[in-house]
């Protein structure tokens, strides 16, 4: 099966590669950017760099599966993808909202 | 003759009054939809923080100057199962912990408004002659729910943040609107900003742990 130029459109804008080693410190810096947001952590799976977080918002319920892996020996990719009310959220926008929010929070620590 | 003056007299009085009440009654429950309804978001907002977000963010989070994360999270379950929530999820690994506790939701001021609105709406029935019995779904059952996440301090090994989030879902029972029944289950989601939760949860945290706890 090949993905389709539309399905690795939407990939690219829900995929970020950060200049971090430790995995370990980037599912930290996403749960923590997930609750800044007042999203609740669902689920959270450590060996899969695996979090699930939803929240209520704008009269609906927004949820999102958050994967983080190592690329290479000194980068870790981030996928996420969102929904609205069930719906696929397709606007990039939002996905390059979501990955300032955790720059911020990896980079910009208190 | 004069039977009839009075006889028309209360009629046109009676077409009034209910005229009236309908339109009041109407105007209350548009309001209440009003309300209820709330514009669709751009998913754009989603993901961006709230003018809010450094102050709940403070509420929400202290520092403990201990080595041991495991121990940070083992007294927060401790603490949690104190306040009389069951563990729902936990992942050590990312210092994280999901607990949950179900509470009774009714509110007198809610079921007060439920009576008012039926009693008006029953005489807007009476006088208007059809069925405008409004019977408001009133809050029931509550889930308060608790998601905690700790982390290092950047570049630190001795000194972790712990912050937590406290939430609350609420369901509604069932009402009616005319021969229309409302289903009961209709629920909404709450953040929970009550400073006093917090602070009550980080004390005991402190006190389990013989540590204090530093505001960020």
């Amino acid at each position: 099966m090949t993905l389709s130029e539309a399905q690795l459109k939407i990939r690219s804008y829900q995929t970020r590669t950060f200049d971090v080693e430790s995995q370990d410190k980037v599912v930290r810096g996403v749960v923590a950017a997930l609750q800044d947001l007042g999203f609740i952590i669902e689920r959270a799976n450590a060996p899969m760099g695996l979090v699930t977080a939803g929240k209520f918002d704008k009269g609906g319920f927004v949820e999102l599966t958050v994967t983080v892996r190592a690329k290479g020996t000194r980068q870790n990719e981030v996928r996420v993808n969102a929904l609205f009310n069930t719906q696929p959220i397709d606007d990039p926008n939002a996905y390059q909202n979501f990955f300032t929010a955790v720059e911020r929070s990896l980079f910009i620590s208190s | 003759m004069r039977t009839t003056t009075r006889s028309s007299r209360p009629f046109l009085g009676t077409s009034r009054q209910s005229a009236v009440v309908v339109l009041g009654v109407s105007l209350l429950f548009a309001s209440l939809l009003l309300g209820c309804a709330t514009p669709t978001g751009n998913p754009e907002d989603f993901f961006k923080p709230t003018p809010e977000s450094l102050q709940v963010r403070a509420l929400q989070t202290r520092i403990f100057e201990t080595p041991d994360e495991k121990e940070l999270l083992s007294a927060s379950a401790a603490v949690l199962q104190d306040l009389g929530f069951q563990i729902e999820e936990s992942e050590v690994d990312m210092g994280i912990l999901r607990a949950a506790k179900e509470r009774s939701a009714r509110e007198f001021s809610q079921e007060f408004t439920q009576g008012l609105v039926l009693l008006l709406s029953a005489t807007a029935s009476v006088f208007g002659g059809a069925n405008a019995i409004f019977i408001m779904p009133v809050d029931l059952h509550q889930q308060i729910g608790a998601t905690l996440a700790t982390r290092p301090v950047e570049g630190e090994g001795s000194r972790f943040t712990v912050r937590i989030l406290f939430h609350r879902k609420v369901w509604k029972g069932s009402g009616q609107s005319g021969d229309q029944s409302i289903p009961p289950g209709a629920d909404r989601m709450q953040m929970i900003y009550d400073a006093e939760i917090y602070q009550q949860f980080f004390a005991k945290l402190a006190k389990g742990l013989f540590l204090e706890a530093h505001e960020i």
